[in-house]
């Protein structure tokens, strides 16, 4: 018997042995969720959220967004100042004295001119390229690049460089030749654009522009000896060698378990950051993720997204209306959200926060003339796909099905999130009436339009089954069957709902292999365009196949203008075209950001619908590190609300949070 | 003895390149493009195309033959036995750059965790799934032998029934019910053990307990089983006719042969529960390697799945190798 004990001794020692040489670190000063871990810090490669969350920790542009302001500012970073031609083409940007490296050594602008080449080159594959190519020649030094490693890998045929070396030297020579980057000096940089670009400062804060640190990635990107292409080895990333110009310094990452960043003594303006440490443990399961926040072993849930939210909302929503008084008065103050729950009594059910965000929900319609199978495809028609817009009850979808308090959406770009730009009202739809014969009214309209796109009876004669596509989880089958049944019900359309995998629905949105199909999409950077492109024919996130000469012609207009005021407004009139004539796809909801803190504990998070946190900017209360003061949302300083790509005076964007719709959706 | 662990050594080879040729070609034929994002913006087309080469995602024979190539060993003894693995080490050395990153069995880089390659993913995160599921299979075996002998003194008693009962919830329910249940008792309303927190003992406990269930309820039933049967064969009925106590008829006589059945399932079992469980994984937030086996599929990420699945495999024929060499310990007459 005492042989059959063999298997359980070998097994205790076992555990016993890895239980004993994994012991975990201190806490830190903040313990931040931020979903199952990070894909890449390598911030030129860089697409997720939860990735360039982390990356505004370790890494700052030549400018920052001042986030707690309501326009958003455009703000110094690693640049003190900058001057902008009066063409708007050429950007003179002058780094800091005192921005170094977390190693201690100076930053340079040959270490953003490094950065940037690294986004422009085929062989690193950044899928953000398209920021970058913004800056002149940046796509005549990819082509010439992919061209020539083409050549130098081909078997056949002379090969135009001797060796990888030689190659290599050659392409950093056609860099400057080709692309509008000058390093002027050490602390100078000078680039000019393709054309004027209005957001440009705003993609300089964005992580494909931040600076790299050319003695580490020289050590990990060398060219092939051979065919001179880079050999992109990975570890440079990791704690102990990346070394950052950001607020901190990362000093451990174990892949899907979890990262802790350190303060950066030398970052510039250390002064400021109110952390010393932070950790971030990676948790697969939102369930137990919100358990990891109610033991107290997570400070704060960057995003929250548990089946559950929704109730946690609705307590959320009681308890204001317990206070209704006290917050209608402190709205009209003007305060922002989390100062107001600061204010408020303490309550547990004060941690739920739900916060406008940068994006919208939507349904595409196919718009090509024919469907995959090759019939004719109604919905290429404009009257058709405005009839099924209007009859969705859009306010059922977001009351019932998310219950987050997303406000309803009728355009695109959500309300308030640029600076300078009011979007078109859209058209109404089902949920905007308020009475049953209301509601007749915009059916009765919606059918009139079906008649005149030749549809009289749709229950007959509407030649297709509408498909709804959309990807299995996250409740995107409970929008689907809404839709569906508004579509058969006040249409009489027949429907059929498609559920696939998230590849499998990717890959058919790409091949237009679907007649609707639910999406959702991100801004990007503080401009208009990061939306309205999308609907550009050329544009390669157009799954809709949406083409409309007279739209193009709009942005392209809109492109030349130099005058940012009646450039927003002519971008206006091009969104107004699409969401009251065109309507290729279907606005719902616009997005909210659900996030969980105590408010009395954590301060220095914005509630502005750009959707981007600034950690660095985060002081714990009571901890007695920093200031220890709260840190509000404040109006945008003069002469630094940039729309323009100037720094302009500013200050007259509205406060985007003082109105009920969004929020909490109190 | 010494030739059954070659013959088998020698098979190993084969069965996991059989293994390898059916995954990469079921993984090659998911659809989808690992290098495009699930949602929200794309990477220009001829940015897609410039990776697939680079990974050589354009043709399934130039990957499935470099990728056996490095993942086997062969590419890095060709160069090692060339000397071209010492030249590059000495070269980069001379150029005060970073070494190359050369592995004997190389898996090759995660296409979608871009600062990982498989092989620092598995090193990271096997040992914790090794140590989780050795700690299952010691509360399983305690479990599940405990449980098989108290039901196996007294078949259809009440405690036997009761234990069955048990067993049989053990086998139904899911590991994500269990573990929630545990999670919401022990760590919330008392909280004895801490949430996702993986790396202290106590941390231990929960996800083993989780995971070590159905196990259990399966070898309570095994032992039970064998015990009954051998408790009525003459060898018993001659030891207690000698006079031995009853408690050493039943732990050293009959539930050393009851113990067989439960070994030879013990190989597999340890196995699997060695190489992670995705739902107690993702319950628990234990960074094992279960949620790879997952996350590799969803994502398409061919060098993961492969990385993955050519570990478990090799793990799956050395337990099964190991329990045939215990069993020679436990009962020498098999040879």
């Amino acid at each position: 018997m005492s042989r059959a004990l063999l298997p359980v001794i070998l097994l205790l020692g076992l555990v016993g042995l890895a239980v004993l040489t994994d012991r975990p670190p201190p806490r830190a000063d903040l313990v931040m969720y931020n979903g199952n871990d990070v894909n890449t810090l390598d911030p030129q490669r860089m697409t997720w959220m939860p990735d360039l969350r982390i990356a505004r920790m370790l890494y700052e542009g030549l400018v920052r967004n001042d986030v707690l302001s309501d326009g958003f500012d455009i703000v110094p970073g690693a640049a003190e100042r900058w001057e902008v031609s009066s063409d708007g083409l050429t950007y003179t940007f002058y780094l800091r004295e005192e921005a170094k490296w977390s190693n201690g050594s100076p930053l340079l602008a040959s270490h953003f001119v490094h950065g940037w080449r690294r986004a422009l080159l085929p062989d690193i594959g950044s899928k953000y390229i398209d920021f970058v190519l913004t800056i002149r020649g940046g796509q005549d030094f990819y082509d010439w690049r992919a061209g020539m490693l083409a050549e130098m890998e081909s078997g056949e045929g002379e090969k135009p460089f001797a060796d990888g070396a030689a190659f290599w030297g050659e392409t950093e020579r056609k860099f400057f030749e080709l692309v509008g980057v000058e390093v002027r000096d050490e602390r100078t940089l000078v680039v000019t654009l393709e054309r004027p670009t209005p957001h440009f400062l705003d993609l300089c804060a964005f992580m494909t522009f931040a600076p790299v640190y050319s003695p580490l990635l020289d050590q990990y990107e060398t060219p092939d000896p051979v065919s001179g292409r880079l050999d992109r080895r990975t570890g440079w990333t990791k704690p102990g060698r990346l070394v950052s110009n950001g607020a901190f310094e990362l000093t451990g990452w174990r892949f899907k378990r979890d990262m802790r960043l350190e303060k950066n003594p030398h970052y510039w303006n250390a002064d400021e950051v109110a952390l010393r440490s932070v950790s971030i443990p990676s948790i697969g399961d939102p369930n137990t993720a919100v358990l990891a926040y109610e033991t107290g072993a997570v400070d704060f849930m960057a995003e929250m997204t548990a089946g559950y939210r929704g109730e946690l909302v609705d307590k959320k929503k009681a308890f204001y209306a317990e206070h209704a008084d006290e917050v209608a008065r402190m709205r009209e103050l003007g305060l922002d959200q989390f100062e107001i729950d600061r204010r408020l009594p303490d309550d547990p059910r004060k941690d739920i926060h739900a916060v406008p965000a940068f994006g919208t929900y939507f349904y595409n319609f196919n718009c090509l003339p024919e469907l995959p199978d090759g019939r004719p495809n109604p919905f290429h028609d404009a009257l058709v796909r405005r009839a099924f817009a209007m009859v969705i009850d859009k306010r059922a979808i977001v009351d019932e099905v998310r219950r987050v308090g997303e406000p309803v959406a009728r355009t695109l770009i959500p309300p308030r999130s640029v600076g300078g730009y009011a979007g078109p009202d859209g058209i109404d739809a089902l949920s905007d009436a308020r009475t049953p014969a209301e509601r007749e009214t915009i059916v009765n309209a919606a059918r009139a339009l079906l008649a005149e796109a030749g549809y009289p009876d749709p229950a007959n004669d509407f030649p297709i089954t509408v498909e709804l596509l959309f990807n299995k989880d996250s409740g995107h089958d409970l929008i689907a069957q809404v839709i569906a049944k508004n579509w058969s019900q006040h249409l009489g359309v027949s429907t059929r709902l498609a559920q696939k995998e998230l590849k499998v629905f990717r890959e058919d949105l790409r091949k237009r292999n679907y007649i609707t199909a639910r999406a959702g999409w991100y801004g990007d950077f503080g401009d208009p365009t990061t939306f309205l492109d999308l609907l550009h024919t050329d544009n390669g996130n157009n799954d809709r196949g949406y083409s409309s000469a007279a739209y193009d012609a709009m942005l392209a207009a809109a492109q030349l203008e130099m005058e940012p005021d009646r450039r927003m407004r002519m971008l206006a009139d091009a969104e107004r075209f699409l969401f009251e004539q065109e309507m290729p796809m279907v606005p719902i909801f616009h997005y909210a950001t659900v996030y969980m803190f105590d408010p009395d504990e954590i301060t220095g998070l914005t509630t502005h619908p750009r959707t981007k946190q600034v950690i660095s900017l985060i002081d714990v209360l009571g901890d007695g590190i920093g200031p220890e003061l709260p840190r509000p949302m404040h109006a945008s300083r003069p002469g630094m609300a940039v729309l323009d790509g100037a720094p302009a005076t500013g200050g007259t964007q509205p406060a985007h949070n003082t109105d009920g719709d969004n929020g909490d959706g109190a | 003895m010494i030739g059954l662990l070659l013959r088998r050594l020698a098979q190993l080879p084969l069965i996991v390149v059989v293994i390898y040729t059916i995954t990469l070609m079921l993984a090659w034929l998911v659809p989808g493009n690992p290098l495009e994002n699930p949602e929200g913006r794309q990477p220009p087309p001829e940015v897609i195309e410039q990776l697939n080469r680079q990974y050589n995602l354009d043709s399934f024979p130039r990957f499935y033959f470099t990728y056996l190539d490095d993942a086997s060993g062969f590419s890095w003894l060709r160069d090692a036995a060339s000397g071209r693995l010492g030249d590059a080490a000495d070269r980069a050395q001379a150029e005060g750059v970073a070494p190359p990153e050369r592995y004997v069995f190389d898996f090759g880089p995660s296409l979608q965790y871009d600062d990982w390659n498989v092989n620092e993913i598995i090193a990271g995160a096997l040992p914790v799934s090794v140590a989780l599921g050795a700690a299952a299979m010691v509360i399983a075996l305690f479990i599940g032998v405990g449980a098989g002998v108290v039901g196996a003194m007294r078949p259809n008693s009440i405690a036997d029934l009761a234990t069955l009962a048990v067993a049989l919830i053990g086998i139904s329910l899911p590991s994500f019910v269990i573990g929630t249940v545990l999670l919401l008792g022990f760590a919330l309303l008392v909280p004895l053990f801490p949430v996702a927190a993986w790396g202290t003992p106590r941390s231990v406990v929960l996800p083993a307990l989780t995971l070590s269930l159905p196990f259990a309820a399966y070898i309570a039933r095994l032992t039970r089983m064998g015990l009954i049967e051998s408790l009525g064969a003459d060898y018993i009925r001659t030891a207690r006719a000698k006079g031995v106590r009853e408690s050493r008829v039943l732990l050293k006589h009959a539930l050393k042969n009851a113990f067989l059945p439960v070994l030879s399932f013990l190989g597999p079992a340890t196995a699997l529960a060695m190489t992670g469980s995705f739902v107690v994984e993702r319950v628990f937030a234990v960074p094992g390697l279960g949620q790879h086996f997952v996350a590799g599929v969803q994502n398409k990420d061919l060098f993961l799945i492969m990385g993955v699945v050519l570990v478990f495999s090799t793990m799956l024929v050395l337990f099964n190798l190991a329990v045939d060499v215990l069993y020679r310990f436990v009962d020498p007459r098999i040879e």
